[in-house]
Order: structure tokens, then C-alpha cells, then sequence
């Protein structure tokens, strides 16, 4: 079949392309890749919904293992221009004003919630809710109107203001992000899909502070099933009704 | 009737003088654009708090005055009021010119310009921006239908018109509701955001055409009877009004609630509170209420030019507050705890707009300027005089 | 020049701006046929660069015509609905086809398209 791409080019092509495409978070319905890469399609394993549980009380101020492994992983790079400059995690210290807690450090990442604002107003479907819960962005469609970014409450998203080079330790895992784009956390989908722990969470294992539970909330018998039901845990902004996936305990 | 109306000569020093201005401003816009497309946006003043800078707000005043600019055909064809219908071709003419100076800088700020036709192939319909990209070209056909049946087909001009006119209300809507929708930021998320806009769009749109055709009859000698002018500053005192009560509602609702108390007397009292007081209050709605009111300078057509001006200020500074401070207030992420961090974190966001930005805007203005000047000069679009049709005075002066 | 200079104020008619331009245009395109590639230059396109080893997942013909559409629906597959199959992977041309400027580059420059994969990725060596 060829495709006739010429046709997309006329009014009646583009209706016909957003009619097909409008209804778009229905089209993200496949599973995540099996764990073995392989040519064949097979059956699709339950459906997971991955999260994120931070347990405060182990995350120390000084520890930024978590931060650092990130920008090693998905090639995030710093300009040396603090208001421009990309955080996919960062960390956050918080001060009670009263002083009735101690000071608590923890990172802030982008929370892939369930109904992702920055989703919402995407005006060409570049962000975009993975059936996993992963929330992306598809940098091959972003036009770069930073309107999630005035939509998203957690700061989670970064535009590249700066011309961007492979770094020197290039992980080619992942494609860097062209000047005018937006990005932000991925879960690290690329060592998800492969049953692989997200970058951050085996450097927190890593360093010894085992702060950060990833796993399938839609599994009840798993790890992070079972402490969000019994310990007490909150996220951040319930209010706002997104039902963010990113847990913390101890705030 | 056909007589009534005709290009002007555009062979004045003058005339040729600003076409060459428009030019230059326009030439400095593509300058600014290819310099940010070059560097990237790190050589604006923008920064990840403060997303959308300069040329947003120029962007934006524009498509506020786009719509707004439409109101002297609708006060004629829709209501009619009939001493503004030889007004109705300037009118919907000046819409159209405004709409594509403002879009052209909305499409040239965005991060991957290159891109700028994937909205129209991969449409998300629960995006404010998908449902203005149908507002404003259909905006735009509609003005451009209003035009052709004012020239042609008055037999329809009632039915088109009127559908413009309901048309820029949603748009205007729909540009307001881009940020009242918007729940995650503590200053935006109001459902009277986009009535307010509305209203702006009124009074701006009412003072820029006042602005523009007091001049061009000016400059290009014709005659106009003052009483015109007076009527339209009546409704201009209307809708600066209308805007003040707007503006007075949302404050005292937002301060009854303790919840938004602390970022609302941010407003009053941070850092864009002198945009809000000497821009949207001073300029948008005190300083002109006070010269309109005013029997002797209300009454003389300079002081009613002036008080266009700053009312043309006033939408400028309220877009430009609605955006800044909107943007510039900390994510309360953790309400009752001190937030620090290196991503600026619990910090009132800074922002310096640089001049390309600041080229990019006036770039915007450059478009819609040249439209409107080739416009005039090459279409029939200004009555030869600006006369009352007989039987009609002004109801009310200061 | 004076802004009263007639050659300006001659500029500034409906019909003789239209004029104009339509002269333009259509010197504007004399010049560029004369600037299109001499005839035998079109005869003898590139050839991409052969795999060393095969067989390529789809035959060489249906590749040549359609390997756009077949990257993009792969890209959108594969980012947006997380299936992924190593075998069609974007980059996994380039484990037979091992220089990016003979394989890809050479082509586009050729017929004038310049698509930007490798802002982003780069073409594994």
C-alpha cells in the first residue's frame, strides 16, 4: 500500500487525519513491550500502572544520587543558566514555618498523574498518557507552545531554551532533545519496558538510602501495593483532582 | 452608496513615511525571529517559570483588539445604531488586520516553528489552543464574509454580521479561557478571566478604532462630524465601566476566600503590583474614566484621543499582568512549609525581556499596520465623509 | 531618494503592484529552472549504501518508496504505544548499513530534504 502523504497536505486531508487521530488518548492503548525484545506480537500481559512511593524519612539533604543518575541516563544536560537549565528530578527542601517538624528533603519529580493537565491542553496530542500511566511527551510532534507548562502545577517540565550536543558520556539509549522542544521525566520508559528500575530509583538503592519504590499499582500483590496500603502516604496537590502517582511518606 | 466610500491617495510624504515604518518594524520582527530560531529561546528573557514572555503579551493584546475592533459594525449591524454603519467596513477590515498581526507572533515565539502546521494535522480537542485555532479562522472567514456583504450583498450583511459578532464573543471567550482554565497556577483558574477578556476586548478594541480613524481622516483630509466620536466615547465609558466592575468582583471573591488571600494581597502588594495599579487600573480604567467624565477635556476630541490612548495601554498592561504575575507566583506545592531547591522552587519568578522579544512584538504590530494602511489604500474602506444621519444627536455628553 | 520621488509614488498602484509582482514571479522562476541540476546528473542518482548483511525487513524496492512512512508509523508505535520490535528499531539500520552519510545523507542532499532525525538521535557507529 502507498501511502499518500501528498493528501494530508489539503484541507480535506488534515479534517480527515483529525477526525481519524482527534479521539487520541484512545489510541494509546497498546501494552507495554514484553521484556525480551522479539519479532513476534504476542498476547499482551495485564495492563500495569506504574508509580512511584518516596519514603521522606530515608531521603537526606546532602544525597543527590538520585538527581545525578537521571542527568547521566537521559543525557540531561546543565547550560550553566540556573532559570533555563532542565530538571527532570530535582530536590526539594522543605522548612516547616512553625518549626514543628524537622526540615525534610525529598525529590520533585513529574508526578505521572491520572488525569495529566498538561495532557489536556497539549494542542497537537505531543503529551500524551501512555496505557501503562506513563505520562510522555512525543518530542517528533511538540511545536514547542509551552502551554503544558503553564498547565502542569508540579514544575515538572523543562523547554530546551539551548542548542543541544550529545554530552561527552552520551547514554545512546536515549535520543537527546533539539533546542525548542519540551521534556521531562519519562519513568525512564526505555528501562521499564525492558523490566528494568528507572535511573533514579537504583541509584537511591545504589547509594544505600532505598528512599524509592517503583512498581505496578494495578498489581496488588506487589511491593508498592501493599506499603501504599498500609503506611501513610500522600501526594502532592490532591486537590487539584489529577491523582498524581508519585507517593511520598513522611512529609 | 458606492460613492460614499474611497481608497485614499497614498501618495502623501506621510502616508509613505509610515509604510516605510511598518516595513522596518516588520523587518525587525523576521530579524528577532531568526535570531531566537538561531540561539534558541535562551536569548529571550523567558525562562521555565515564566513560559510565555513579550511576545505573548503582544500576541495576545492584538487578538483582544481584533475582536474588539469588530464593534462598530456590530453596534450598527447588530444593534442598530445606525450612525456607525459607514464604519462597518473599517471595522471588520481592522479585525482581520489585527487577527494576523497577533497570530503571526503567536506562530513565530513557538519553540519548533517548523512545526507549526501539526496542529492542524493531529487536532486534541481538549486543548483551549485546538479550539482557538477553529475560533480564529473562523473568525477571520466570518469578517471576511462581513466585509464582501458590505460591499455587495447588503441583503445579508444583518445575517453575517450578526453571527460575527456572537463568533468574537466565544473567541474572545476562548482566548480568555486559556487561562481560565487553567487550575495548577494560584492566579490563574477563574471562570470571570474570560469575561473580563471580553470586556477589555470592548473598551480596546472601541479606543483603537477610535485612535485610527480620528487620525486617518486627519491625515487624509476628510471631514468628520464630532458628534461621532462622542457617541463612540459613550460607549467607551460603558464598557471601561464594565471592566471595572469585572475587575472589582473577581478581587472581592478571591479575597473573601482565605484559601487565595495570600496570593491575591501578592497581587496587590508583590512585585507586578505596580503593573496591576499604574497599568490595568491606572491606565485601563481610572485615568480615561476621569478625562471621558471630565466636561471640558471629555468634551474635545484630543481629550477623548487621549483617553484611547491609555485605554490601548491599559489592555496592553492587563494581558501583560494577566501573563506576568500569573506566571511569576510560586507553585504552592506544599501549602504551610518553606519550599527551596535549584529549580527556583517557592521563588517569585523573575523575568527581563530582552529586544528581540520585544522586535518579535513590534513585528506584530508592523503586520497588522501595513494590512490596515495597504488596506485602506488599495479598498474602499472609509467613508468619503463621517456624517449623522439626519434626526440623530447625541443622547448624553459630561 | 525623496519619498516624493516618482519612481516610488509609481510603486504604490493597485494595478502596477500586481504587475510587478506577476514579473516577478515569473523571473524569480525563469532563474530557478536555470539553476535545476544539468540532465545527466538526473540520470545517475546516488545509490544508498548496500547492507552488509541481509535481508533488510522489507525488500529493497518497497524500502526505497516507502521507508518515510515506514519510519514514522514505527516511531509513533513505538513511542507512543511503548511496542517496540529491536528488528525495525530506527536506528537498527544502521546495523547493516554502517555509514549514515552513505547510507541516509547522500540521498536526501541529492533530492533536496533535509529531515531532522539526527538533531535528536544519533546514528550508532
Amino acid at each position: 500500500m502507498t501511502m499518500d502523504r501528498r493528501s494530508v497536505l489539503g484541507l480535506g486531508g488534515a479534517i480527515a487525519a483529525g477526525v481519524a487521530l482527534a479521539p487520541g488518548l484512545h489510541l494509546i492503548a497498546a501494552p507495554a513491550a514484553p521484556a525480551t525484545p522479539t519479532d513476534d506480537a504476542t498476547e499482551a500481559p495485564p495492563v500495569p500502572r506504574w508509580a512511584l512511593l518516596i519514603d521522606t524519612t530515608r531521603c537526606t539533604t546532602d544525597c543527590t544520587a538520585c538527581t545525578s543518575a537521571c542527568r547521566t541516563e537521559n543525557n540531561v544536560q546543565l547550560f550553566g543558566d540556573p532559570e533555563r537549565d532542565i530538571h527532570w528530578i530535582r530536590k526539594v527542601e522543605l522548612r516547616d514555618m512553625n518549626l514543628r517538624h524537622p526540615p525534610v528533603s525529598l525529590p520533585v519529580l513529574c508526578n505521572h498523574c491520572e488525569h495529566p493537565p498538561c495532557v489536556h491542553v497539549c494542542p497537537t496530542a505531543a503529551s500524551f498518557i501512555r496505557k501503562d500511566g506513563v505520562v510522555l511527551v512525543d518530542k517528533h510532534r511538540c511545536i514547542g507552545c509551552r502551554y503544558c507548562m503553564i498547565a502542569c502545577p508540579y514544575k515538572a517540565r523543562s523547554l530546551v531554551f539551548h542548542k543541544t550536543k550529545p554530552p561527552k558520556d552520551n547514554n545512546p539509549a536515549v535520543p537527546i532533545r533539539a533546542a525548542g522542544v519540551v521534556e521531562k521525566c519519562t519513568f525512564c520508559v526505555h528501562r521499564v519496558d525492558n523490566g528494568e528500575q528507572p535511573a533514579c530509583v537504583a541509584a537511591c538503592a545504589k547509594a544505600d538510602k532505598n528512599a524509592m519504590l517503583f512498581g505496578d499499582i494495578n498489581d496488588p500483590k506487589s511491593e508498592i501495593s501493599q506499603r501504599l496500603l498500609k503506611e501513610k502516604t500522600q501526594t502532592i496537590r490532591p486537590d487539584l483532582g489529577l491523582k498524581p502517582h508519585v507517593h511520598y511518606k513522611g512529609i | 452608496m458606492l460613492n460614499d466610500y474611497s481608497a485614499i491617495e497614498g501618495r502623501s510624504p506621510g502616508f509613505i513615511k509610515l509604510l516605510f515604518g511598518l516595513g522596518f518594524l516588520v523587518l525587525l520582527g523576521a530579524g528577532a525571529f531568526v535570531y531566537v530560531e538561531h540561539y534558541g529561546h535562551a536569548v529571550t528573557g523567558m525562562n521555565n517559570q515564566i513560559v510565555w514572555g513579550l511576545p505573548h503579551i503582544f500576541a495576545i493584546s492584538l487578538l483582544v483588539m481584533a475582536s474588539g475592533a469588530l464593534n462598530m459594525g456590530s453596534m450598527s449591524t447588530v444593534f442598530a445604531v445606525n450612525q456607525f454603519e459607514q464604519f462597518g467596513r473599517f471595522s471588520a477590515f481592522l479585525a482581520i488586520a489585527l487577527l494576523i498581526g497577533g497570530l503571526t507572533v503567536l506562530m513565530l515565539d513557538l519553540g519548533r516553528p517548523d512545526n507549526m502546521l501539526l496542529p492542524m494535522v493531529y487536532m486534541n480537542f481538549t486543548s483551549m489552543f485546538t479550539w482557538n485555532v477553529f475560533l480564529y479562522t473562523g473568525f477571520m472567514t466570518l469578517c471576511l464574509l462581513y466585509l464582501w456583504t458590505m460591499f455587495e450583498y447588503k441583503q445579508y450583511k444583518k445575517l453575517v454580521g450578526t453571527a460575527a459578532f456572537g463568533w468574537r464573543l466565544v473567541l474572545t471567550t476562548g482566548t480568555g479561557s486559556i487561562f481560565g482554565v487553567i487550575q495548577g497556577r494560584e492566579v490563574f483558574g477563574s471562570a470571570i478571566t474570560a469575561p473580563t477578556f471580553v470586556a477589555v476586548s470592548l473598551t480596546s478594541g472601541t479606543a483603537l478604532g477610535i485612535l485610527l480613524l480620528v487620525h486617518t481622516f486627519r491625515q487624509t483630509n476628510r471631514e468628520m462630524d464630532e458628534r461621532l466620536i462622542f457617541g463612540m466615547r459613550n460607549a467607551l465609558m460603558f464598557f471601561l465601566m464594565l471592566v471595572a466592575y469585572l475587575l472589582i468582583v473577581e478581587k472581592f471573591t478571591r479575597l473573601y476566600d482565605p484559601a487565595s488571600q495570600a496570593v491575591q494581597m501578592w497581587i496587590l502588594t508583590g512585585s507586578w503590583a505596580w503593573l496591576y495599579w499604574i497599568g490595568v487600573w491606572g491606565m485601563g480604567v481610572i485615568i480615561p474614566l476621569a478625562l471621558l467624565f471630565n466636561h471640558t477635556l471629555g468634551n474635545r476630541v484630543s481629550g477623548v484621543l487621549l483617553a484611547s490612548g491609555c485605554v490601548v495601554i491599559g489592555a496592553f498592561c492587563f494581558v501583560a499582568h494577566t501573563l506576568l504575575a500569573g506566571q511569576s507566583y510560586p507553585f504552592d506545592m506544599f501549602p504551610g512549609f518553606k519550599v527551596e531547591s535549584s529549580f527556583q522552587d517557592g521563588v517569585v519568578g523573575s523575568y527581563t525581556p530582552t529586544l528581540p522579544e520585544l522586535f518579535l512584538g513590534l513585528g506584530g504590530v508592523g503586520i497588522s499596520g501595513l494590512i490596515y494602511l495597504l488596506g485602506i489604500r488599495f479598498f474602499r474602506m472609509l467613508p468619503k465623509k463621517g456624517v449623522v444621519p439626519p434626526g440623530w444627536d447625541l443622547p448624553w455628553s459630561p | 531618494m525623496s519619498v516624493n520621488s516618482p519612481i516610488i509614488l509609481a510603486l504604490f498602484s493597485a494595478g502596477r503592484v500586481l504587475r510587478l509582482s506577476v514579473l516577478i514571479v515569473v523571473l524569480l522562476a525563469v532563474w530557478m529552472s536555470g539553476l535545476s541540476a544539468p540532465s545527466e546528473a538526473w540520470a545517475n542518482p546516488p545509490q544508498p549504501e548496500k547492507a552488509v548483511r541481509g535481508p533488510c525487513v522489507r525488500d529493497a524496492d518497497w524500502m526505497r518508496r516507502n521507508h518515510m512512512d515506514f519510519l514514522k508509523h514505527k516511531r509513533n508505535e513505538t513511542v507512543r504505544e511503548g511496542k517496540f520490535i529491536q528488528s525495525e528499531a530506527f536506528l537498527a539500520c544502521a546495523s547493516c548499513h554502517q555509514s549514515r552519510e552513505r547510507f541516509c545523507d547522500r540521498c536526501h542532499a541529492y533530492v533536496a530534504v533535509a529531515p531532522n532525525c539526527f538533531d535528536c538521535h544519533q546514528y550508532p557507529k
